[in-house]
């Protein structure tokens, strides 16, 4: 049976029914129970994904009808997007204790779980969409979870009116695509896509445009990403967590089916549009990063600037194969740095009430564990040799110059280069300057066998990067396979 | 004939939607909005389809619409919150009109007007036998989905207790 047909009961059962817990259990038990029946759900759904290619090949049949594609390439993206969901989950037994709606929240969020890595295997724009709309549905709820915040509520209702704005232009861009090929199915749309005559092509542009600022949306794009930074702000600092390493990510493996397989006929076209994306996306990022005050936003803008560095692999998708390979290891990179960063700053803000860069002063002695692995992290979104952040830049940067892009390999060498400035100054101040009070703070341990597990992958995969890059290009390979 | 019906259900959604949203009393904004809503079924007819059409009107005008104006008759409020209609909405307007436009321009661009239906409206039938048979993963997705909006829709409604 399909990984993703074994996923919607496993998942979706388990989310439809959780919030009977809120009526069953009082008091502490109610959130106890459900944090700890997500965490095992989401573990069970991680076991399905990774069973499956152990025990028997993947059946690469593409049936023409089907709407998922069980191959490596949604493995992969769904094993991200999963053990995201899985980080959040486990840092939320702290971070949601005590607080009203507990067996909602999490019921939610195995909901959006559920949509992402549906969103992984799809491959038919219906299924996309369906599943696009239950990835973030949830989220413009989980954002404005505070519902006594001014902030989160601010946060929910920009999120939700330029998402349900992106959402439309996506069925705008679908429906185009379904009159100009008869179908839905992405391969049934690569077989008739050769044949949309001249007259149509100006219909073709526009759909594709229209799925560029409905996807680009979600992937943090620059003139798509105004909603990121407030929305980061003001959401559960773990749901930024979840936005940022999760459902961008999951928005990255819709624009490599659509865009990479659906579309090749319109190449020449998006492949200008990609590359100017990528520059300003990751040069605004990292310059509008540097003047920031609060680490969310900090860590929201520098998130925008990676999805450029991603981006530049999308790009030279068609030239050269590393493209492809570069995208998915970075997607699993960038998924483990940022939700470190995230929850490490999401740890901070709990315990200290505050998210201004200031607080972070003197951090260092005070929450070691915390600052530690949030160095980590920081280093590794930077970019900076044995992490695994290097590895992914260095194919990125490279795919770039295969694919005849030199001055997008430079301009990310040197944004790169620029960004260390502001994860630096936060390390910085974690450990030299002084903060108004020295006293130890208590780091729960959910939290921090979170952090520290995430951290040894960034550094594992640092000093060994082979085994990520193989399944990548593994996964790269299965995308037209049998097509 | 066609053509004619066309150009007044347009005119009649892109009115009653313009006053939905720029309605001082805002019943008149919920009616216009079941108006706009039931113009739409219309068009739907006009594509000969006649499924789909019959939906929209049991679900948005039957239902969605109406339970709009029920909401707004039970909440009612003297003071509804006013946004100043400023610079920023000028521009807007102005933008909106230029993306209709270039839309517009490219549609005119193509031979689109020259395509000619084919066959006949799918049958009840035939349309359900498709959802089930090759969407049933969607269907159930969307089931899920629907579940998963009533959950938040009720989280941030309710009124949290003090235990």
């Amino acid at each position: 049976m399909d990984t993703p047909l074994i996923l919607i009961p496993l998942l979706g059962g388990v989310a439809v029914f959780m919030p009977l817990l809120e009526v069953i259990f009082k008091g502490e038990m109610r959130g106890k129970f459900s944090s700890h029946l997500a965490v095992a759900a989401l573990l069970v759904a991680l076991a399905v994904v990774i069973y499956q290619p152990l025990t028997s090949p993947l059946e690469l049949t593409a049936s023409s009808s089907g709407l998922f594609r069980n191959d490596l390439m949604g493995l992969f993206f769904s094993l991200v997007v999963l053990l995201v969901a899985l980080l959040v989950a486990t840092s939320s037994l702290d971070y949601m204790k005590g607080r009203p709606n507990e067996p909602i929240y999490y019921s939610l969020l195995l909901f959006t779980a559920l949509g992402m890595s549906l969103l992984a295997f799809s491959v038919d724009l219906i299924m996309i969409l369906v599943a696009w709309e239950l990835m973030s549905i949830p989220t413009y709820v989980l954002t404005g979870f505070w519902k006594h915040d001014a902030k989160s509520n601010e946060a929910a209702l920009k999120y939700f009116i330029l998402g349900a704005l992106s959402s439309g232009t996506i069925l705008y861009g679908i429906s185009l695509i379904y009159g100009l090929t008869g179908s839905t199915n992405i391969f049934q749309i690569l077989r008739a896509s050769t044949g949309i005559p001249d007259s149509f092509q100006s219909l073709a542009i526009l759909a594709m445009l229209l799925l560029v600022a409905g996807l680009g949306f979600k992937m943090s794009l620059v003139p798509f990403h105004m909603w990121i930074p407030d929305a980061y702000e003001g959401a559960p600092t773990t749901i930024s967590a979840l936005l940022s390493a999760g459902t961008k990510k999951a928005a990255f493996v819709v624009a490599i089916r659509i865009f990479v397989i659906a579309l090749p006929v319109l190449h020449l076209d998006w492949q200008l549009t990609f590359a100017i994306l990528a520059l300003i996306t990751m040069t605004l990022g990292n310059i509008a990063a540097l003047t920031q005050k609060t680490i969310t936003r900090l860590l929201a803008y520098s998130s925008i600037a990676q999805a450029g560095y991603i981006l530049i692999g999308l790009t030279v998708a068609l030239q050269t194969e590393l493209g492809l390979i570069g995208v998915l290891f970075h997607v699993f990179t960038h998924a483990v740095m940022q939700t470190t960063a995230f929850l490490a700053a999401a740890l901070i803000a709990k315990k200290t009430g505050h998210t201004d860069l200031d607080s972070y002063n003197g951090i260092g002695a005070r929450m070691p564990v915390t600052a530690f692995t949030m160095t980590v992290a920081l280093l590794a979104l930077a970019g900076v040799p044995p992490l695994n952040g290097f590895w992914s830049k260095l194919v990125l940067f490279t795919s770039a110059i295969g694919g005849d892009l030199t001055w997008l390999a430079v301009a990310g060498v040197l944004n790169s280069a620029f960004s260390l400035g502001y994860y630096a100054w936060i390390v910085k101040r974690m450990y030299l300057d002084e903060g108004t009070s020295t006293t130890h703070i208590y780091e729960p341990k959910p939290f921090t066998i979170v952090l520290m597990a995430a951290t040894i992958v960034i550094v594992a995969t640092g000093i060994y990067p082979a085994p990520i890059y193989e399944f990548a290009r593994l996964a790269v390979s299965s995308l037209i396979g049998a097509a | 004939m066609p053509e004619l019906a066309f150009v007044a259900l347009t005119v009649l959604a892109v009115t009653t939607a313009i006053f939905a949203l720029e309605s001082k009393e805002v019943v008149y904004g919920a009616i216009s909005l079941a108006i706009m809503l039931l113009s739409m079924a219309g068009f739907f007819i006009l594509l000969d389809a006649p499924f789909v059409a019959m939906f929209q009107v049991i679900v948005y005008v039957g239902a969605v619409a109406v339970l709009i104006i029920f909401t707004v008759m039970l909440v009612r409020e003297e003071k509804w919150l006013k946004v100043e209609s400023g610079m920023l909405q000028r521009i807007g307007v102005i933008g909106g009109l230029a993306v209709g436009v270039a839309f517009g321009l490219l549609m005119l661009n193509t031979t689109l007007g020259s395509v000619i239906a084919s066959g006949e409206a799918a049958s009840y039938a035939q349309i359900g036998i498709v959802m089930i048979n090759d969407y049933g993963a969607a269907l159930e997705v969307l089931a899920l989905l629907l579940a998963a909006s009533l959950i938040g829709a009720l989280m941030l409604a309710r009124v949290d207790g003090e235990e």
